[in-house]
């Protein structure tokens, strides 16, 4: 079980972080509790479009989506709630839509004094609970540790065993309370499930028949990974396999591609998707560099038999093992052999915007602009990827 | 009497800046000037540089009133960040709100016009490091702010006005009292 536990405060020094950090150290076998920090977050600011919320704001909502239940650690500033965290919850429930609904929710807090928080807390119970929030909020349980600069070891562990007996109580109870919400969607979530669920049924190619189970196996063993856009513009689909380039969860299947892309990269994702849609390109790609090697990410136009549009297809693999093979002359005796089969592919079309995608990691894959220049070049010539590749630097 | 009317909410079509600048034309026998507090971060307390300047003015603008009005919007049943965050600002190195009378008001698009808000706002305006007196008496809850006032940004209906007048009139002789103190 996933847990996001955000550290309710932007103070570089913060008691309250210390707890969450206990509590993700103490409860390891129990849970996966991810620290998130909310002090890179811009402040608020309802008038400001979906479309130019910072990556922050997308990742921060993004680690609180994917997560089963969030964990709200919450000082006490003057009798009340940080804004900081305020801040951080209106992000979450404003624009463009709620993700704690639903959500469980617990709430803890430290505080230098005895009262530990008491009121702050209740607080945010009353915000999550309201109609903007409507998150499934923790009852019955309080961790509020007060005096905390007696309260932990230098170590970061609290000291006092009545204190950890509560807090240990308090969490197991919200995990009982994470599973027993999670059981009631489960049958919307059966991709959560590691195997397939007809294990022992095939499907017919006219090329040979492949069972569930090998076909869900090939994906996660093939070296590239495969996400599907359907024909109505949702996240159908992604192939499962470790180390994955691009992290993909799966609460974000079926969401629109509105949803499940940064705004800033939206503009881009939909220029390529439209024109696989009116049928002006079949492909599109984007060499760079990601999480430290070279990648080549394309994007194909998925087509019935009949040429009509079933969605888009992301194909990103590493390229760094073909580069090396290349660099170190595997190809050099067969390059005529190669060539011959070669021909028919569909490569140069896109290549130039491409290139000048090539250096933006997590943002848009290409401009509009880049777009037609691309289109103007492929009717003239037919370049290589390589040739594209090489101008970028 | 000389007063700062701040508008809780950073947004760019406030209502409840909309109800401050009605009060500060309608009551125009006291000194009321309205302000903004979209200038001012989100509180850190390691801000670098310690207070940001649109706190120092206006720490000093409340300093030198009489009294203070907050208007407040209602985000999620409590108060929107951006009015918490001046909150603490001004609860940390500068304390200009200790024994301040402060009026609170709020505008809200629903029906309970920000109550929630409100009683959150008084229990903050309450605590140590605020430390301002809160006035008690009558709630001034504006609902329906969408449609609330009229095209000069004055409060429609008139009982609602009547009863501003008589929430205002107790909350001077109030401050009134508290100044001479
Ligand atoms: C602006 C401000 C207001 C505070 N108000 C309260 C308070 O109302 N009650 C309280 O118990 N502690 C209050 N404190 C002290 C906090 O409990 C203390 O700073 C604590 O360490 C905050 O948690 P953290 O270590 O996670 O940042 C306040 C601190 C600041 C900076
Ligand atoms: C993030 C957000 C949360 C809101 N939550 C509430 C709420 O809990 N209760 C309420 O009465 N109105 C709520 N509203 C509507 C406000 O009452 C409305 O936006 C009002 O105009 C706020 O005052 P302002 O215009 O001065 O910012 C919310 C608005 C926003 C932007």
């Amino acid at each position: 079980m996933k847990f996001a536990a955000i550290v309710g405060t932007n103070a570089d020094f913060s008691y309250n972080r210390i707890l969450l950090q206990y509590m993700k150290k103490h409860f390891k076998q129990l849970a996966d509790i991810d620290v998130l920090e909310i002090n890179q977050l811009p402040a608020f600011d309802q008038d400001l479009p979906y479309e130019e919320q910072s990556m922050a704001v997308w990742q921060f909502k993004q680690a609180v989506k994917n997560a089963d239940g969030v964990i709200f650690s919450c000082p006490e500033y003057d009798h009340a709630i940080p804004a900081a965290l305020i801040s951080a919850i209106e992000w979450l429930f404003y624009n463009p839509k709620n993700i704690l609904e639903q959500k469980p929710t617990m709430v803890v807090g430290v505080s230098y004094g005895t009262q530990a928080t008491s009121r702050a807390q209740e607080q945010v119970r009353q915000i999550l609970a309201s109609p903007d929030c409507n998150a499934a909020v923790q009852a019955g349980h309080e961790v509020l540790v007060g005096k905390a600069a007696q309260s932990f070891n230098k170590d970061g562990n609290i000291t006092d065993q009545a204190a950890v007996a509560n807090l240990e109580e308090s969490f197991t109870s919200f995990v009982k309370l994470t599973d027993a919400l999670s059981k009631q969607t489960e049958e919307d979530n059966l991709m959560t499930l590691k195997q397939p669920f007809v294990n022992d049924a095939y499907i017919n190619f006219p090329t040979g028949r492949l069972s569930f189970k090998e076909a869900q196996q090939i994906f996660s063993t093939i070296p590239f990974e495969i996400d599907l856009i359907d024909r109505n513009d949702r996240f159908a689909w992604f192939s499962d396999k470790p180390n994955r380039e691009h992290v993909r969860h799966v609460n974000e299947i079926n969401e629109t591609v509105d949803e499940c892309h940064p705004p800033k990269a939206l503009p881009a994702v939909k220029a390529i998707i439209n024109s696989f849609k009116d049928g002006s390109r079949d492909m599109v790609e984007r060499p760079l560099i990601m999480h430290g090697h070279r990648t080549l990410i394309q994007y194909y136009a998925l087509r019935d038999v009949d040429g009509s549009y079933l969605g888009t297809i992301e194909f990103t693999g590493s390229v760094e093992h073909i580069i090396s093979l290349f660099e170190n002359g595997a190809f050099a005796d067969v390059t005529t052999g190669a060539s011959k089969h070669g021909d028919d592919a569909a490569t140069s079309e896109t290549s130039a915007d491409a290139t000048s995608a090539a250096s933006e990691e997590t943002g848009a894959p290409v401009d509009d602009a880049a777009d037609g220049a691309a289109k103007a070049k492929a009717d003239a010539d037919d370049t290589d990827a390589t040739t594209s590749a090489s101008k970028e630097d | 009497m000389k007063i700062t009317a701040i508008v809780g909410s950073n947004s760019k079509h406030s209502a409840n800046r909309k109800l401050l600048q009605f009060m500060s034309r309608h009551f125009d026998d006291q000194d009321i000037t309205v302000a903004d507090i979209d200038q001012v971060p989100m509180f850190n307390e390691n801000y670098p540089g310690g207070d940001p300047q649109p706190v120092i003015d206006l720490a000093q603008q409340i300093e030198q009133s009489n009294a203070v009005i907050i208007s407040c919007a209602e985000h999620a049943h409590t108060v929107a960040s951006s009015l918490k965050s001046v909150l603490e600002w001004l609860s940390y190195n500068l304390h200009p709100f200790a024994n301040k009378p402060v009026m609170i008001v709020s505008v809200s698009s629903f029906p309970q016009g920000g109550s929630r808000a409100q009683m959150t706002l008084r229990q903050i305006l309450n605590s140590p490091g605020v430390n301002a007196i809160a006035w008690q008496g009558d709630e001034f809850l504006l609902g329906n702010g969408d449609t609330a006032f009229n095209d000069h940004g004055d409060v429609k209906d008139e009982g609602t006005v009547k009863f501003l007048d008589k929430c205002f009139a107790e909350f001077i002789t109030f401050a009134e009292r508290n100044n001479a103190k």
